[in-house]
């Protein structure tokens, strides 16, 4: 909603400087989002006519002016511009002037004469973007005015952002009436008085859907002149709200939409077969709209209709062919009450967004239409002439407005402030609202105009509001408290992507949403998600997988420089749309050497090996078992599946080959992709007793099947818990000479111990055997000698 | 022999076998013999005490207690010397200016780090962290907060709605557009007193610009009890600014409107770019918007069956990205998703 201070203060004038006026609406909810002045800065520039114009003796260009600027003699000024001529009124920088720009005027020789001032365009007053020559002033200016006195130009345009709850400050009036509420200055009233009917027409109206349209009020007006002219003061004002001059019964109607907020329409008369209908428009029905878009209305759209058809979208815009034109003599005048629910979202559907459905979407005045039509009348009578016929009134009106209780005491409570009940009863009487008492509180009824309020609460926010929430104090936090469980073990995410991060990895963020094929080439489970109205193709779906999101980070880090690449990122996959099936995931990649250069390390490509140490770190101290997988993004050689005591958590391995070739990258990056939520989800740790007897250490070197994991031998000893066995790893794997084919060595370390005393040569050579021959029977394993 | 002079006698005799040992071997040999722990001479004169009539016991003691560390002592120093005989080989020492291994460190994301401090405020206000899922039904999206079917911001083009059942049919599911939707799952679950955050990832199909983004975080909190009132909301909301901005931040609560809040404000902190002059990021206003708030809206308390005359809470929303930007002067949003490790890398 923008408007000119000058045309608030005519309703309303508090006597604030005019930042103090921005920053009181600012307070008061009613959000000033740009204040800026209609003109900039100049001074001593004029009314001035121009009594003579002569080519310039020695320029072709130019022409040497005497310029009458009210003073006893007129003034010689020299003028490039082709619409100077005689007896034209322009405005005219005087000698001494300050002009936009840090530019003074000064008696100046222009090729040889002398010229006393400088006759001025539009643009050379910073009054808009671009002039063809100079400004071109009405026949009535004043010679010797101040041009900023004549123009009414030390004015302010202000921009205010409104929330949707404040329709009825979608006006002039209605911010006049907040600011009359919150300074206690007097408020101007608009003259809305009825007006006699001058002739007998009275043009019938039909309503047939009266809960889209309670209330319609229409009136005919007879012979205006066509020649009339929309007066300068109505057209600056409506200027500086945004809006053109158009026609004047049209520049009526859209002067009082923001003035009182009631949005109007003039038809043509002579254009309109039978009476006018309120009514939904019916299957087929066509309409040419204002702008010259054809539409067909959907069944519960609102039309205003004749016999021939639709003529409006109701509350949204006019058609074409039947609105008021130059040609037009008879007018007849709609100023109609719609419901919110009526409009909202019918005008948008046709790409429509106007100030007449902005403001019956939000809420208009049911009471206005009455009004909004007397003051229209009123000022089309005086501008065009012509004779009014009788108002004519249909619909049952909008349902009385139940009032509302308001209890002090609730209202202190809500708010936590000491406000005494006359202060609080107080702001509701400046706010409009009539008030008595009832029960332990009040009956309140707020004008029509404050159709946003029917609860309690709508009347504690208005007392804050009013008061001020600045002045509302600073107290501290109290109250009760239940702190919610957490698990005894539990931790934090955040120290899981410290542990990363501690690891070499950066953080990122990618989108939840990918493309089609994106998801395609890494969802493992689930069904594509589409979304209905994505913003663009490649955010089309919601990711199955975080593991595409690193892909393409690869892709653009790889692309910028970087030649090593460690990241990973906690975030939702989604694999249907149930609450239960969007779990919390982190991923990670790794890409190029195992370790940044450096003068005593040999660079090494990072493995999957590597990976699994920094998944096994993340799971640490529990140990996750590794199967061979099958993921669609994964090697299928080099993929294995992660479980966390039997149940599977994610996947690690490198990126399939033809993923690899696919986004580019000369070698395939391995990554790994598991639930979070299982390595949050942590047992608090049991303390056991320090052994305080020595450990002894014995490798053990086998021979088995080449084929055989490793981890089936891992699994087999920490089932069987072999006695005395407090440790059992493997440090070397070795296939080549000294080793049968098909065979492998493996070589482990095995730390023996016992609680309660020192172990013997023999008791440790039995310990060994005992783990030698679970090997042999369960493995075919055999000693290496 | 008295006692003493028993004690005298094995001082000087253990000195002289130290001073005379010639390498750690005899030194050991010498320990053995006078310490050891088993047999040796100090055990002897340990067993002499328990003999000395009881009030020469102080001083007799005391005078133990000294040689046993001034031999042990000595004992310690000789063998230090024995080990003094090891010489470094001559020659160039290290150069100490080649580079180490080359330290790995990765870095959180900024926004994380931003969530993450958030988080930390607020749980020093008592309030925990809470989770919701990110595919929403249109019930805890709009319905419950009091957005009703027919408001505008259910708008089909204005939600990302999923494609795979119609908005309407109770079935249809969206991207959350706020975090909110937290609040009502908390408050379906359980009864005042509530203090809650919820940090997250939220959804509007928003123009991508330097300051928008149809993907981003916001922060929602939520605090329901007896006497939970708008002033504590003021106090609450200040002291998280100053905690995170400074203590010099200034604010101001100018009212508002959300459907789930009444009273609604938003509060605006001091720019921090122009502090208060007047500049772009601030379209000149001195004032920067960072943060939506409000009482609890009645119909939002009934919609899920807690008590609006007896209980009273406050609720906020603020977008994680603004306050990230303002705090490492980030100007273009979508650099926190172009994951350019040449950006992440700055923020330590």
């Amino acid at each position: 909603m923008q408007f000119s201070e000058a045309w608030l203060k005519s309703l309303v004038d508090p006597k604030l400087p005019t930042a103090e006026l921005g920053h009181l609406l600012t307070m008061a909810g009613l959000e000033v989002e740009a204040l800026e002045p209609a003109a900039p800065a100049f001074t001593r520039v004029v009314v001035a006519e121009i009594l003579s114009a002569e080519k310039h003796p020695n320029a072709d260009r130019l022409q040497v002016c005497q310029v009458n600027v009210g003073e006893a003699a007129p003034l010689t000024i020299v003028c490039g511009a082709p619409n100077a001529r005689a007896g034209l009124k322009t405005a005219c920088a005087l000698v001494g002037a300050q002009l936009p720009g840090d530019f003074q005027i000064k008696q100046a020789k222009v090729r040889s004469v002398e010229s006393f001032g400088m006759l001025c365009s539009a643009k050379e007053l910073g009054l808009s973007a671009e002039a063809a020559g100079i400004m071109e002033l009405h026949a009535d200016a004043p010679v010797g005015a101040a041009l900023r006195d004549w123009l009414d130009l030390d004015d302010h345009l202000i921009t205010l952002k409104l929330t949707p709850n404040r329709g009825d400050c979608l006006s002039v009036l209605g911010i006049a009436r907040e600011v009359a509420a919150l300074t206690g200055t007097a408020l101007e009233g608009v003259d809305c008085s009825a007006v006699a009917a001058q002739v007998a027409d009275a043009y019938s109206v039909v309503i047939e859907h009266a809960a889209g349209c309670p209330r319609y009020v229409g009136r005919v007006i007879r012979g205006i002149d066509p020649r009339a002219a929309t007066p300068a003061w109505m057209v600056r004002r409506l200027e500086r709200s945004g809006l053109r001059a158009i026609h004047p019964v049209v520049d009526v109607t859209n002067y009082v939409l923001l003035e009182l907020g009631q949005p109007m329409h003039g038809f043509d008369l002579a254009r309109l077969q039978g009476p006018i209908q309120a009514r939904l428009a019916r299957a087929g029905e066509k309409l040419e709209l204002l702008n010259g878009e054809c539409i067909e209305p959907a069944g519960d759209t609102l039309v205003i209709a004749d016999d021939s058809g639709p003529l409006a979208l109701a509350g949204i815009m006019g058609g074409n062919g039947t609105g008021v034109t130059e040609a037009t003599v008879d007018v007849f005048l709609e100023a109609a009450h719609f419901a919110p629910d009526a409009i909202a979202g019918r005008a948008r559907r046709h790409g429509l967004s106007t100030d007449s459905s902005h403001r019956f979407e939000r809420g208009v005045d049911p009471e206005l239409p009455r009004f909004a039509m007397e003051r229209a009348t009123r000022l089309i009578l005086d501008i065009c002439g012509g004779q009014c016929g009788p108002l004519v009134e249909a619909g049952p009106g909008a349902a009385a407005k139940a009032p509302v209780e308001f209890r002090p005491a609730r209202a202190r409570r809500i708010l936590g402030f000491d406000l005494d009940d006359g202060a609080m009863l107080g702001i509701l009487a400046r706010l409009g609202m009539s008030v008595e008492p009832s029960g332990d509180g009040f009956r309140v009824q707020s004008p029509s105009h404050r159709f946003d309020i029917s609860r309690e609460v709508d009347l504690i926010e208005e007392v804050a509001r009013i008061h001020g929430y600045d002045a509302i104090p600073a107290v501290a936090l109290r109250g009760d408290h239940a702190m919610l469980p957490a698990g005894e073990g539990a931790r934090s995410v955040i120290e899981l992507k410290k542990l990363l991060v501690a690891r070499g990895y950066q953080e990122n963020i990618t989108y939840s949403f990918t493309s089609e094929e994106l998801d395609r080439d890494f969802r493992s489970q689930g069904e594509i998600l589409p979304l209905l109205n994505p913003i663009a193709s490649q955010m089309g779906v919601m990711r199955g997988s975080l593991l595409g999101g690193l892909v393409q980070s690869l892709r653009h880090n790889l692309n910028h420089g970087q030649e090593r690449l460690r990241i990973f990122e906690a975030g939702r996959a989604f694999i249907s749309v149930a609450a239960q099936d969007q779990p919390q995931r982190i991923a990670a990649l790794a890409f190029g050497a195992c370790r940044p250069e450096q003068w005593g390390e040999r660079a090494r490509p990072v493995d999957f090996f590597d990976l699994r140490a920094d998944l096994d770190a993340l799971l640490h101290p529990r140990a996750a078992e590794y199967r061979p997988g099958v993921h669609p993004a994964l090697h299928p050689g080099q993929c294995a599946q992660v479980l966390l005591n039997g149940a599977a958590i994610g996947w690690i391995g490198s990126l399939h080959p033809r993923l690899t070739q696919k986004y580019g990258f000369a070698k395939a990056p391995v990554l790994f992709e598991i639930d979070l939520m299982p390595l949050v989800e942590q047992a608090a740790p049991r303390y056991q007793g320090l052994a305080r007897f020595p450990a002894v250490r014995r490798d053990l070197a086998v021979v088995v099947d080449a084929a055989l994991p490793l981890g089936d031998i891992l699994t087999a000893v920490g089932a069987v818990k072999p006695a005395l066995v407090a440790d059992f790893a493997c440090f070397d794997v070795y296939q080549g000479q000294g080793v049968e084919q098909g065979k492998k060595s493996l070589a482990f370390k095995m730390l023996l111990q016992h609680t309660e005393k020192t172990l013997t040569d023999s008791e440790i050579e039995a310990a060994v055997a005992g783990v030698l021959e679970l090997l042999t029977q369960r493995f075919n394993a055999t000693l290496r000698g | 022999m008295d006692a003493v002079a028993e004690i005298n006698a094995f001082e000087a005799a253990a000195l002289a076998a130290i001073s005379t040992a010639s390498d750690d071997a005899a030194l050991e040999q010498v320990r053995i013999e006078y310490l050891g722990a088993r047999s040796g001479r100090l055990k002897d004169l340990q067993s002499l005490l328990g003999k000395v009539p009881k009030e020469e016991k102080p001083a007799v003691g005391k005078r133990f207690n000294e040689v046993k560390n001034r031999v042990t002592e000595a004992l310690d120093a000789a063998k230090g010397k024995a080990g003094a005989t090891v010489k470094p080989k001559a020659g160039p020492g290290i150069d100490y200016t080649l580079p180490g291994l080359r330290p790995i460190l990765g870095k959180r994301h900024p926004l994380m780090q931003t969530i993450a401090e958030f988080k930390d405020i607020m749980g020093r206000f008592g309030f925990t962290a809470c989770d919701g899922p990110e595919i929403e039904d249109e019930w805890h999206n709009f319905e419950a907060l009091n957005i009703p079917e027919a408001h505008p911001a259910r708008d089909p083009l204005d939600n990302f709605y999923l494609a795979t059942a119609k908005k309407g049919s109770g079935a249809a599911r969206l991207m959350r557009s706020q975090t909110s939707t937290v609040q009502i799952r908390v408050m379906e679950g359980r009864q005042p007193p509530i203090r809650v955050i919820s940090v997250g990832r939220v959804y509007r199909p928003d123009e991508i610009d330097a300051t928008h983004h149809c993907m981003f975080h916001q922060m929602e909190g939520l605090m329901v009890g007896e006497g939970v009132t708008m002033a504590q909301l003021k106090t609450t909301l200040r002291l998280f600014a100053q905690a995170y901005l400074g203590h010099d931040v200034s604010v101001r609560f100018r009212p508002s409107f959300f459907p789930f809040t009444e009273p609604s404000a938003e509060m605006d902190i001091g720019c921090v770019i122009c502090e208060g002059a007047g500049c772009r990021v601030c379209s000149h206003t001195g004032w920067l918007e960072v943060l939506g708030c409000g009482m609890v809206h009645p119909n939002v308390f009934g919609h899920v069956g807690i008590d609006g005359e007896r209980y009273q809470g406050f609720a906020f929303g603020l977008g994680v990205e603004r306050l990230a930007m303002l705090r490492y002067g980030v100007d273009d949003l979508r650099l926190f998703f172009e994951n350019d490790a040449r950006f992440l890398k700055q923020f330590a």
